[in-house]
This record gives C-alpha cells, structure tokens and sequence, in this order.
C-alpha cells in the first residue's frame, strides 16, 4: 500500500472504520470488552491518520496557508453518469475530518457504558465514521450523496435501537426530517448534472478541478452536453456560465436548486421550524451518540452550505442572502428562549445547539461584499470564517456538553433539571470540567466559543443593522439559561434527586474525554489562529470568488441595462420620429 | 532606554504573573482531587503565597515601569494636548504581542497601549490587589479547614459541612487581577472585550464563591447577566466603530476620528450610536442607573473581593473605559454620560441612608462615588473622573477591609448588632475614619490641605461649577446642584455608618463581648490603605509629581478645548483647565465643604449625640423611608417587566414546538399513511393482488426455505443491509457501464 498517494491515504481514512466493522462481525460473541477495545483502536488510528496529514507526511501533508483544494483524486465509477470516485481535501474539510475523527474516538471511548449488542453497535458507530468523514472528503456530489444516506442508516438505529423510551418515535423521526432533506438534495442534484455542460470550459479549467487528460480530451471532442457531478466543476459553472439559469416557474433552476439545497441542509443545521427532530433525538440517543449528533452531523449542513450551495448557485444565494440570514437570527433567538424553558438538562443543551447554530447559518450568509461597500468582501470573510469556526467550537463544546450530562445520567438516570443541585460538592473534578465546558458555550473569551460568535456577530452589522442588533442581543439568553442550568446543577448545598449514594467521583476514562475537550476549548479560545492559518485562506478565497462573481454579474447588468436604455432610448426616438410624420406641421 | 520595548515586557510581565499563579494554584488543587482527596493546609497555604507573592512581583514590576516612564517622560516637561487646537496625541506605546485573526485588511490580535494613564493604573490596581490579598490570609483562614457555613441547612436540617476552599479563592483572586490588568493594558478594543467578559466571570466566581447558599449563586447570576445586558449596548458600539473604521486598536481610532467622515471617519449619528452604545458596557459594569441592581447583591461575597473587585478595580473599569475612549464621545453622549452619573449618584446616595447592612452601605456609596466620576467624565472633567478614580480606589478599599475587620469580629453585617466596637477594635476604627473622612472629601480649603478625597471631589465640584457656569439653561444647573446635595449625603450615610458601627454603647452585648482585634495579616494592610486613602492626593514633596499631573500627561487629544454639541448647539463642554481659575476654585471648595460638614453634623446631631432620633424621622417620612428602604423598588420592578415576561416568552417558543411544529409534523405522516393505505387497499389488492397469488403461494415456499435467516439477531440484519447496499451499487455500476453505456 503507497501511503504517499492522498487516494490511497484519503481512502484509507475514509474506509478503515468500515473495515473494522467488518472485522467485528467475525469476533467473538461474548467478547464485548474486547470489540469496544477494537473499535476504540479503529477511531485511533483513524484519528491518527487525520492528524497525519498536518504533521507532514512526505506526499500527502497539507500545506498550510494554501486556498485551493489539496490531494485531488479522480477515479471512474459509474462512467456512463460520469460518476467519479473522487475526493480532496482544503482547509475547509480538514478541520472538519479531524473534527470527525477525534470526536469518534472520544465518543467511543464513552461507549463504555453501553452493553446491549455491542457488536451490533460498534459496527454501526464505525459505519457511521465512515458516512462522516466521507461526506466531507467527497468533491463528487453524487459520492457526497451516498456517503450521506450511508450516514443515515446507522443513526437510525444507534438511536432506535439504543436510545431511551421514546427510541422509536425519536428515530424515525429523526429518519424522516433527514430523509426529507435528502431527497430535496437529490432533486437539486439531478436539476444541476442535467443542466450542467462541461465543454464550455477550457481545458486548463478542466483540469483544474480534477477531470483527466483523457476525459478533457473526450469532453471537448463531445458534441453533446457533457454533464457532471465534479463539485469544483459545478462551482465553476455556477460562477461564470449561464447554465443554470434556465426558468422554471418564474425563478432560475439554479434559484430552485439554492432553495432546496438549503432547505436539504438546514434541516441537518437544524434551523428554525425544521428543528424539532433534534431534540428528541438527542434526548433519546445515548450519550455517545448524542455526542456524534451535535459535534459532527449537524456541522454538515453548514459544510454543505458553504461548500455546494453558496459556490453553485452564487446568484440565488444573494437574492436570499436576507432570508438566510434572518433564518440564522430566528434560530439564535429561538433556540436561546426556548433552552430556557427546558427542565430536561439534555433538551435544553439540545436547543442550546440550535442556538448556536444558528451563528453558523448567520455568518455564512452576512453578503455584505456588494456595489454598495465597493465589493469589499473583507466582513463577509470574517463572517464566514467565523461560522466554520463556530461549527468546530461547537463541535467541541457541544460534545463535551452533552458527555458531562450523560456522566450524570450514568450514576443517577435522570435529567430533570429541577432535581440535582450540589453536586460540585460531590464531584469537585467533574463539576469543574463541566463548568469550563459549559463557559465554551457561553462564548466566554478565552474559551472557543467565544470567537466563533464574536466574528459572527462583528460580521453582520455590515450586512444589516437589525440582524446584527438582535444577534448581539442573544449573548443575554444565552448567559442566562446557561448560567441558570450551571446552578441548579452543579450550585448549591444539596443534590436533591434521587441515587445520591451513586455519585462518584469522575473515573480516569471519563475525565480523559473530557479533558481534552476542554484543554481544546480553551487553545482554540486563547490562539484561535491555531485553526484559522488552516482554514482562513481556503474560507476567504471562497469569498473572494463569490465577491469577484457578484461584481462581474452586476457590471454585466448595468450593460445589458446600458443597452437595454439605449434600445429603448431608439425606439422612443423612431416613436418621435413617426409622430412628427403623421402629425401635420403646422 | 528603549521604551517600546521595555515597557511592555515590564507591563506584560507584571500583567501574566498573576495568570501564572492561577495556572499553578488550579491544577495544584486539582492533582489531588484525581486521587480522591483535598488539598492539603500546607498546600493551600501555600496557594495564598504563591498568588500573593505573583501579585506583589506585579506591583514591584509595575512601579518600575513607572519609574522607567517617568525618567523619559518628565511631568510637565510635555504638555501633549496643551496648545489648544492641535490634536496631539498624548505620549503612548502600542503594538501587538500575537495577533487572533486577519481578513483581509481587518486584523484582530492582543496587544498593548501604554501611556500614563495605563501605568499609574497598573500601580494601583496591583498594590491594592497585593494588599487583599495579604488581607486575606487572615480573612480567609477559616477556610483551611473544613467549614460548618451556619448559614446554610442541608435538608436533615443541619449546619453544611464542607471542605476548606481557601486556595480557590487564591486562584479566582489571581484571574482576576490578571483579567483586570488585560483591561488596562488592552491596545484595542476586542482585547478590552475579551477581558471584560472576563473581570465579569472572575466577579460571578467570587459573588458566588459559597456556592452553597442560594443568595450567593442567585448574586452571581445577577451580577453576569445584568453586565450582559450592558454588554449587548458595548457590542453595538464595537459594531459601529469595527464595520466603520475596519480596526479596533486605539492607535488607529483616536486619529480616523478627528477625520471627516469621507476621509474615513465615522459620521455624527453613528459616532453617537457608537459613544452610547460603548458608554451601556460602562453603565453595566460600573453599576450605573439603571443597571446598578447587581452590585448590593454582589455583597454575598467574601469581603475581600468587595473590596477589591465591586469597589476599587473591576467596577471602576467602566469609568476607565469612558477616560480611555474619551475621543470617541461627543458632546451630547457626554451629556447622557453626565445625567446618568448625576442620577446614580443620588440614588445611591439617597438608598445609603436607610440601608443597615454595613457592607450595603458601602455598596451604594460605592455605586454614588462612581457616578459622580461619571459625572466629572460627562462634563469635560477628563483628570478630575480618573483621579477621583485613584483617590476613591484606595479609601474605599479600605472601607470595604474595615468593615471586613469588623465582620470577622461580630460575625455580622447588621449595623443595628453593633455600636461601641472602637474599644474592642480601635485599630479598624480609627483606619475606617480615616476612610469615612477621605471619602467625604475633608479638609480645609483656604489652606488647601486635606484627605484624598479632599481634592478629587473638588476638583469634580468645580468642573461642575465651570460646567454650569458655561452653560446658564436651569436645567444645566441640576448638574452643580445634584452632586453637591450628593456631597452632602455621602457625609450623612458615611458618619451615620462609623457611629452605628463604633460609637455609642454595644447593641448587641453579646457580640460585643465576643469581638476582638484582628491579626496582624489584616490590620497591615489597613494601615497602609489608610496612609494612601490620606496622602495619594498630595504632590510628593520637591517635584511635580502627583496624581494629577500623571493623569495630565495622558490626556487624550482633544479634551484641551471647549467643544460645542453639534445637535444641541446650547451645549457647551468646558475645557477642564478653566474650571482651576479662582473665581471658579473658591466657591465651588466652599460649597462642597459646607455640604459635606452639614451631612457630618447632621449624622453627629443623629446618631452620636442623639438631638434627632432616627426612629421618628423614620416615622415621620413613612412613604420616603419604605420607597429608599426597598431600594427605589428596582429589583421587584425588573423582576415584574423583564425577568417574568421573559420567562413567559421562553415557554411560548417552546410550546411552539409542542403545539405547533410538531402535531404539524404527525399530521402530514398521518396523512401520508392515510393516502398509502387508500391507495394500498385500492389498488393493490384488488386489482393485482388477485393474479399475483398464485406467484405468491411459490414465493411463501421459497421463503420457508430461507426462514433460517431469521435468525432475530439485529448483527446479522445490519450485516445483510450493509452487504446489500454494497453488492446492489456494484450490480448498478456493472450494468450501467456494460449494458447502458455499452
């Protein structure tokens, strides 16, 4: 095996959860400590192989600071679709992969409590690494689409089937809201191959964004549309061709497409009225799983939306760059009031993640780069920057968040919020940890929540006044309800729930996960550049190109509109012109 | 010497050394709790000197930056903003130690601004956090070991018994004056942010340091989520100046400003916007009306961090921000600045009088005493504000350790259990009068000698003359007036608290009788505060040093001239040099000094010599003394118009979800089942299923057969999915490439 190829080293990654999984089919049945101590060993080593390629590994070591898209490999698979196996990797995935990977790992490591059907459970938790980190390697949109209903059926039934007494109805649940997305993706993925015409594009384009020497040759030798689903070629496409600009009911394809793909991808964010699946699937869920849910499944929508919608459809994303916004404000708000509400300590982290995913929708929709501010996409670069950044705060804070409520729920199986109270007398340690995870979401400075929020939030004054006023004003709720949770908690003299005697101190294996969740918190919160250098440069050349396309379509329509004067100009002047021959002069 | 070199090395030496005692005393604290146990005495013992001895390292280097500061800048020799019309820039030093994020040409990063007003800042806030420190290792011994908190009952109805937290108030303390340095320190005003935030979080730990007792944990709720609040407005602020000027640092600020706004300034409405939206920070953080409910309640701490934190450093920040972003305010957001300083003040002042706990007390006078700061800033009075700053740093903070003194003595804040301590403890009664002197600004005016406060409150008092005196409306006037009547008060409420607490016989006798002398740890410090609250008004003998001139050599550009308000164009903004003309000296000293000897002979009349009796002017203003009693009814009427309806508010949006959303999402499954079972029943079998049954009796026997996959286990249902999905993908893709695409 050539570990210095990236497409055996990014298949690597991408399959070696599966491949363990079916190693755990052939173990033995009445091994479960063994199977999770195999599966724990799988996410290392795939979290390991993530971390490779930062440290430099000679061939496949990503160079920091470089925008475009890094390790590209193409490869047949449904030649006659011209559906490539096809993947890559910028610093928009790379945090995101490794994101993927590490919360795996810590997640598995607290799947220790689980004993019903571990094989069975192990094998779906490594499945699901795989849709995990496949979708964000894929730069194909159909492979993108397999890998996400791959995801799919695995939560399906890591919540049906090991969640608590309302399992089924959270799953399908959960099932239907996501398959509902799906197939919007779908119908905007065929919208797109089927309009899409690759011959436009020169050959130095085409190979570019990956398509071989050989097909180049074939596409321009074609004499019919030659459609794709090569990711980078359909940004391209959307950025400087008409293709999608055919109309349907009024609107472009390219305006429908933007809508469901949106829609697809809120659903997973989730915004604002498509939530509803979240918190109940993350009260039913185990705790592993929850944290799976909220650090990494929800990051995909935003991944999708920056990395397939906005570049493909740059046109509908401005004419509904207010809408999104607005959705991501509605959400903040929502989401924030409605945690405050909660006397379920799971429900209400559960729409404490609404809340602040709703930042990520805000920041990535924040166009403020138009005519009007001289197409200075600098605040939108921040905006956007800082909703990736929010997605990985969030990814961390939010894991670690729902870890310190299922070790609560480990020793005394409840969550009602009314019934705890002193148990930072009990639990000293773990009472820390979960206080410092929980300041993370708060967006407390020096932790990183804090920045991800905060660039979100400079961003958007900007791009609207009102949304930026009532953006800042969420930093109250969220204070408040978390802040409220923190003391009825962890405060106070006494707990008052019931299993007091089962409250020990934090075990070794749980405060190493929680650990290192905070100690990231906390480096991403004090030198957030630590993730920026990686991710900065390929976030703002995507806005950068966006900015670029905006201010080429607007000089492009200010001649049309030239023109358009002009023809009219004419036309008025034949008009005078006839009317000074009919009418008799005097 | 090269200064921009030296002088942040210093300053952020003496800024990080504190972080570092934080680092070593939380995991120090927590190595043991992996085992299982506690710290140790010895070890949290030895978190009190490792914390003191960082902050007393902060001190010695800050005190050198000073000395290094003023051999190259002499006082006087540089009068930066002194030709009026010139906008130079007073002497300061500004870059980067590492920089957070850049877009483009937008940089964020954590940096430094130095000028003289940082540096005196830095001295002070060190050695008033090195003497509470100090203080409390007598203050905080109880702690050591494990604790019975009377206040508290756990639910068998008995005393808590608790662990010893002493080395955790070390560590909060340590946050704190690191956090509290980054403020003074910051070079823009993100990194003010972040460290704001921060002070606030270190304040929520130490209101809530015994987190055992709800009135404790409820404070610091109060106290974070009452300083978002005013957070909210300094984000708008932040907003207006980042997507404006593109750049938060100060050095790039101060001179866009003095652009028009076509060459890069901020236009006249947006630059109010962004003075009032940065002055709600303050007003949060600063406790000003109307957001000033938080800091009574922040009393549930320990004394120490009163004194401190809600008295000597983290409130005044809001104060310190208004000096340092003076260039940004126009005149009409300074005249908001100055009502809203005048109104604190004398409401305050007023809830002072009625209030019997002692720390109560000096909560409010501590809320007023920082609104007439606000006051002197919002009228031109730029030295004045921030000295007033120093000067009430010192005497308040030792206000707050005396009456710490005397808690620790009679195990109570009730004045009404006290009386006749300053036998028992005369060391913390004569260093409290000190303070009640200073802070009501005693001294004589023709000599021109007196207590610290002495000079501050003069020199506010005759900025106000001056102020008023340049602007001749009435209503103008109330702004003289309203502080003066305020002097008079705060002799009132300060005197009334020193008799109640050590004049007269014992009400209590037998808290009296328990009561004794502090140790030495507590009574040092004191003594040293005392000597300050006095002197650090003076000029050191045979130079020019003293405060003010310090102050003088940081004035921002622009404060040297009296400016006009652009919307209200009656509204004149006095240079502050004016105000020392003679005309304007003399009565405005006269006045403030009757003011406060008719408080003081008011509060002797009262409760020392008792010619009126409390009890029946009490009587007597029955309405009056209820509305101040319940402190003007803020807390029941924010609970009444902002707590509750947002808690109703958070119930509707999340009934949406219950009764909305979600019976929205069942009604379209049922729907869709509905319609899949009509079209079941309908279609299929009727029409085919009829001639698909006897295809159906073949398929029930192959099924027999495969019966034995049954086999229930989930493993091997998952497996078959997977393999199934794996192996119909590789069919697709064979046929489409052999038999579609050919």
């Amino acid at each position: 095996m050539n570990l210095h190829s990236p497409a055996t080293y990014l298949s690597l990654l991408t399959f070696l959860p599966a491949a363990a999984a079916v190693v755990v089919c052939f173990l033995p049945k009445d091994q479960d400590e063994f199977v999770k101590k195999w599966t724990l060993g799988a996410t290392v080593v795939a979290f390991l192989l993530s971390l490779g390629m930062l440290v430099g590994w000679p061939g496949i070591a990503f160079q920091i600071g470089e925008p475009g898209m890094q390790h590209v490999f193409s490869v047949d698979w449904i030649p006659s679709f011209q559906v490539h196996y096809m993947m890559g990797i910028d610093g928009i995935s790379l945090p995101l992969v490794v994101l993927t990977t590490l919360i795996s790992m810590l997640a598995m490591g607290a799947s220790w409590p689980i004993t019903k059907h571990v094989k069975a459970y192990c094998m779906l938790f490594l499945l699901l690494e795989t849709g995990m980190i496949g979708v964000f390697l894929a730069l194909d949109f159909f492979l993108f689409y397999v890998f996400w209903e791959v995801m799919l059926l695995p939560m399906y039934f890591l919540i049906g089937v090991w969640g608590g007494p309302r399992r089924e109805y959270a799953a399908i649940k959960f099932f239907l809201f996501t398959l509902f997305g799906s197939v919007l993706m779908l119908i905007a993925l065929l919208m797109l191959y089927y309009s899409s015409d690759l011959r436009p594009l020169d050959a130095g384009l085409l190979a570019e964004v990956g398509i071989s020497q050989t097909d180049i040759e074939a596409i321009q030798a074609a004499d019919t549309p030659q459609h794709t689903f090569n990711l980078l070629a359909l940004q391209e496409l959307g950025q400087t061709t008409d293709q999608f600009k055919n109309r349907l009911a009024g609107k472009t394809y390219e305006w429908w497409a933007f809508l469901l793909l949106f829609v697809g991808f809120v659903i997973k964010v989730p915004s604002v009225p498509l939530h509803t699946w979240l918190p109940d699937a993350h009260v039913e869920a185990p705790t592993p799983i929850s944290m799976i849910l909220a650090g990494i499944l929800l990051k995909m929508g935003g991944y999708g939306l920056l990395r397939i919608a906005y570049p493909i459809c740059p046109e509908a994303a401005y004419d509904l760059a207010m809408f999104v916004c607005t959705l991501g404000v509605v959400s903040m708000v929502y989401g924030a009031f409605a945690a405050l509400a909660q006397t379920d300590f799971k429900r209400l982290v559960a729409y404490s993640s609404i809340s602040h995913m709703g930042y990520v929708v805000l920041g990535l929709g924040v166009w403020s780069a138009t005519a009007g501010t001289d197409y200075n996409p600098d605040y939108w670069k921040m905006g956007m920057n800082g909703a990736l950044f929010q997605m990985i705060a969030h990814g961390i804070s939010s894991a670690g968040m729902f870890f310190m409520v299922g070790l609560l729920y480990d020793r005394v199986h409840h969550r009602d919020l009314n019934q705890f109270g002193g148990i930072f007398g009990k639990m000293p340690l773990s009472s820390g940890l979960a206080i410092g995870i929980f300041f993370a979401g708060l967006g407390l400075p020096g932790l990183c929540g804090f920045i991800g929020e905060f660039f979100v939030v400079l961003a958007t004054w900007k791009f609207s006044i009102p949304l930026a006023v009532v953006s800042a004003a969420v930093v109250i709720l969220t204070a408040g309800y978390i802040l409220w949770t923190l003391q009825r908690v962890y405060l106070g003299a006494d707990y008052t729930g019931p299993h007091a005697e089962a409250l020990t101190p934090i075990t070794k294996r749980e405060l190493s996960i929680a650990a290192p969740l905070l100690a990231l918190a906390l480096l991403f919160g004090v030198y957030p550049r630590a993730l920026l250098d990686t991710m900065e440069p390929s976030v703002s050349q995507t806005v950068e190109r966006l900015a670029e396309w905006k201010e080429r379509d607007d000089q492009a329509k200010e001649t049309r509109q030239d023109s358009g004067k002009t023809t009219r100009q004419a036309r008025r002047l034949t008009n005078h012109h006839q009317q000074q021959l009919t009418t008799p002069s005097p | 010497m090269d200064l921009q070199t030296w002088l942040p090395l210093l300053l952020g030496l003496a800024w990080l050394l504190p972080l570092a005692s934080f680092a070593i005393v939380s995991i120090g604290g927590s190595l043991p709790q992996i085992q299982g146990h506690h710290a140790s005495y010895r070890s949290q013992k030895i978190a009190g000197v490792v914390a003191s001895a960082a902050c007393g390292a902060s001190f010695l280097l800050s005190l050198l930056a000073m000395a290094i500061w003023l051999t190259n800048h002499p006082l006087g020799a540089e009068h930066p903003g002194g030709h009026p019309g010139t906008a130079h820039a007073p002497p300061h030093y500004s870059g980067d130690f590492y920089s957070l994020a850049s877009f483009g040409d937008l940089h964020l990063a954590i940096g430094y601004y130095i000028d003289t007003l940082t540096v005196t800042m830095f001295c002070m806030v060190t050695l008033i956090a090195t003497c509470v420190h100090v203080y409390s290792w007598g203050y905080m011994h109880e702690e050591l070991a494990d604790v019975v908190d009377n206040e508290v009952a756990t639910r068998d109805g008995k005393a808590l018994h608790r662990p010893g937290r002493y080395h955790r108030f070390f560590q909060y303390l340590s946050l704190f004056t690191f956090s509290m340095l980054g403020v003074v320190i910051a070079g823009n005003l993100a990194m003010v942010f972040v460290f704001w935030e921060l002070v606030g979080i270190c304040s929520y730990f130490l209101i809530g340091f015994y987190i055992e007792r709800p009135s404790a944990t409820n404070a610091a709720n109060k106290a974070f989520i009452v300083n978002r609040v005013g957070d909210f407005g300094m984000l708008i602020g932040l907003m207006t100046l980042w997507s404006s000027l593109g750049t938060l640092h100060f050095d790039q600020i101060f001179p866009q400003l003095a652009e028009p706004a076509s060459a890069g300034g901020l236009s006249y409405p947006l630059l109010v916007v962004a003075g009032i939206g940065l002055f709600c920070g303050c007003i949060g953080k600063s406790a000003q009306f109307p957001l000033h409910t938080w800091l009574p309640d922040a009393m549930e701490g320990p004394t120490p961090v009163s004194a401190l934190v809600h008295s000597a450093t983290m409130v005044a920040a809001g104060v310190y921000l208004v000096g340092r972003c003076y260039p940004i305010f126009v005149p009409e957001v300074l005249l908001v600045i100055a009502v809203v300083g005048a109104i604190t003040l004398a409401m305050a002042a007023t809830i002072a009088i009625t209030a019997v706990d002692i720390k109560r007390v000096l909560a409010y006078s501590t809320i007023s005493q920082l609104g007439y700061m606000m006051l002197s800033l919002g009228l031109g009075g730029w030295v004045a504000g921030l000295f007033h700053l120093i000067t009430h740093a010192f005497f308040k903070s030792l206000l707050f350790l005396c009456s710490g003194s005397v808690i620790h003595a009679v195990h109570t804040n009730d004045l009404r259990e006290m009386g006749g301590l300053r036998k028992k403890m005369p060391w913390t009664a004569y260093t409290m009068l000190v303070g009640c002197l200073a802070i009501i600004g005693a001294g004589v005016p023709a000599w021109g000698i007196g207590f610290s406060g002495f000079f501050s409150k003069d020199a506010i008092l005759e900025q106000a003359w001056s102020f008023a005196g340049a602007n001749p409306a009435p209503v103008y006037g109330l702004l003289l007036w309203v502080p003066v009547a305020g002097a008079m008060l705060t002799a009132l409420y300060m005197f009334r608290l020193w008799y109640l607490t050590f004049a007269g016989e014992p009400r209590n006798a037998d808290r009296y009788a328990h009561a004794h002398e502090s140790p030495l740890s507590m009574i040092a410090p004191l003594v040293l505060l005392a000597t300050l609250a006095v002197s650090i008004g003076w000029v050191w003998p045979f130079s020019e040093l003293s405060v003010t001139s310090l102050l003088e050599q940081a004035r921002p550009a622009g404060t040297q001239e009296t400016v006009q308000g652009e919307w209200l164009s009656s509204l004149t903004i006095p240079d502050e040099h004016l105000s020392h003309a003679p005309e304007i000296q003399v009565p405005a000293g006269w006045t403030t000094f009757s003011a406060a000897m008719g408080g003081l002979l008011l509060a002797t009349m009262t409760y020392l010599w008792k010619w009126l009796r409390a009890e029946e002017i009490r009587q007597s203003f029955r309405p009056i003394h209820s509305f101040l009693w319940n402190q003007w009814w803020f807390d029941e009427l924010y609970d009444w118009t902002l707590v509750k309806p947002t808690l109703w508010l958070s119930r509707f949006f999340a009934s949406i979800d219950h009764w909305l959303i979600d019976p929205l999402v069942h009604g379209i499954t049922h729907v869709s089942r509905l319609v899949a079972r009509l079209l079941d029943s309908l279609l299929d079998r009727r029409a085919i299923d009829g001639s698909l049954h006897t295809l159906a009796d073949q398929t029930w026997n192959t099924g027999l057969s495969l019966r034995q996959l049954q086999s229930g286990s989930l493993r091997q249902y998952v497996l078959f999915l997977v393999a199934g999905t794996l192996g119909l993908f590789a069919v697709a893709s064979l046929y489409w490439k052999f038999a579609v695409a050919g």
